[in-house]
């Protein structure tokens, strides 16, 4: 299958890999995956507790390119967000930048549940009230 | 499993074929041959009953092979030379059905897939990234441990002493090999239990199992990704 030249870039220059503090209280980690495909992907935010906006964000994902493009992609449009809007962002969006086939939509998908997570996760650490329960079922730690 | 190219298929045939087209002789379920007149049947049966077993998990894998080549014997294109275009078709298309059947349930993993597949589990890549997805279908401590040996798989790639290397790799694939085995065993231990549920009507049982053995599955197939990688890292097999 051939992958768009969006998906490319992001694989061969992948945006923001790395690993954040898991255990600093302004990280979230969200760690989620696909078990049809055996992807796992982490993503980590480190948000400025007083203005709640994501000011890093990291990601190390084993899997496909798509699945690689679309946490890459994931971590180039929350940084600077605030939390909030972070959870505005649908995999449909990444669908649409990356030009992902339908049989790579779960990947997007995947992107969308590790944000989540990892925000359910800084949430958790806040005691900020829970907006998306589904979050926390996938959030490590 | 029902053939979709039933269209120019006779009426009488096509109804569960419960008699024969020719002799209307009443048939076995899924029969591929009339016992009474020997006339080839539209195939109408699945993996399991095209072999004329139960679904179950633990099969007698002597007795598949057997019946295997027993029946595509009898499917065999020479002894329908003579055979109208209709009968040639059935031929083919059980053949099909019958290699498909073979190659599914003769490897213990496929057969897993396949027989909770048709009960209702959701295991595929066409199931990945559903929206009503089952949150234990991820358990984070095996996504923890996933993680944690894909970290150690990458650093070992990324050292640079190719023999301490190598070596360190092979002990790794030793590992996911082993952990591959002890989740085989477990799926063993389940289809005991699935097949007893089967058995006896005990759906509460069965698909107890049945959720067990998504989650092992699911576990192997993070193991055999793994095994994959080192393998292709390594260069050999």
């Amino acid at each position: 299958m051939a992958y768009s030249d969006k998906v490319v870039d992001h694989y061969n220059n992948p945006r923001n890999v790395g690993t954040l503090d898991k255990s600093s209280a302004e990280v979230g980690t969200g760690l989620v995956g696909a078990p049809e495909c055996g992807d796992v992907m982490r993503l980590q935010i480190r948000v400025n507790p007083e203005t709640q906006v994501i000011e890093e964000a990291k990601f190390k994902t084993f899997g496909c390119g798509s699945a690689i493009a679309s946490s890459s992609l994931a971590t180039e449009w929350i940084k600077g967000r605030k939390i909030e809007d972070a959870l505005e962002i649908k995999n449909t969006d990444i669908v649409k930048e990356l030009s992902l086939p339908p049989v790579k939509i779960h990947c997007s998908v995947l992107a969308e549940d590790a944000i989540r997570a990892a925000i359910g996760d800084w949430k958790k650490k806040n005691g900020v009230a829970e907006t998306a329960p589904v979050a926390v079922a996938t959030a490590a730690n | 499993m029902t053939m979709s190219n039933a269209a120019n298929i006779p009426q009488s045939a096509t109804a569960a074929a419960t008699v024969c087209w020719s002799c209307s002789a009443s048939l076995k379920e899924s029969a591929l041959f009339c016992e009474q007149c020997g006339k080839i049947q539209p195939p109408s049966g699945g993996y399991f009953s095209v072999f004329g077993l139960e679904p179950r998990l633990n099969l007698d894998l002597g007795m598949l092979e057997h019946q295997f080549h027993k029946l595509s014997r009898k499917l065999h294109p020479d002894r329908f030379g003579r055979a109208s275009e209709q009968e040639k078709e059935w031929s083919l298309a059980s053949s099909s059905l019958l290699n498909d059947a073979y190659r599914t349930l003769k490897d213990p993993i496929s057969r897993t897939r396949h027989l909770l597949r048709m009960h209702g589990a959701e295991i595929g890549e066409e199931f990945a990234g559903k929206d009503k997805k089952d949150p234990s279908r991820a358990p984070a401590d095996l996504l923890e441990e996933v993680f944690e040996l894909n970290m150690q798989l990458e650093e070992l790639r990324m050292g640079d002493e190719d023999a301490g290397l190598k070596q360190s790799l092979s002990e790794a694939r030793k590992k996911f090999v082993a952990l591959q085995d002890e989740v085989d065993d477990q799926l063993r231990a389940e289809w005991a239990k699935w097949d007893e549920g089967a058995e006896f009507g005990n759906d509460a049982a069965r698909e107890a199992a049945q959720k067990t053995m998504v989650a092992l599955l699911d576990r192997r197939r993070y193991l055999s990704n793994l095994v994959r990688e080192v393998t292709e890292t390594l260069g050999d097999s």
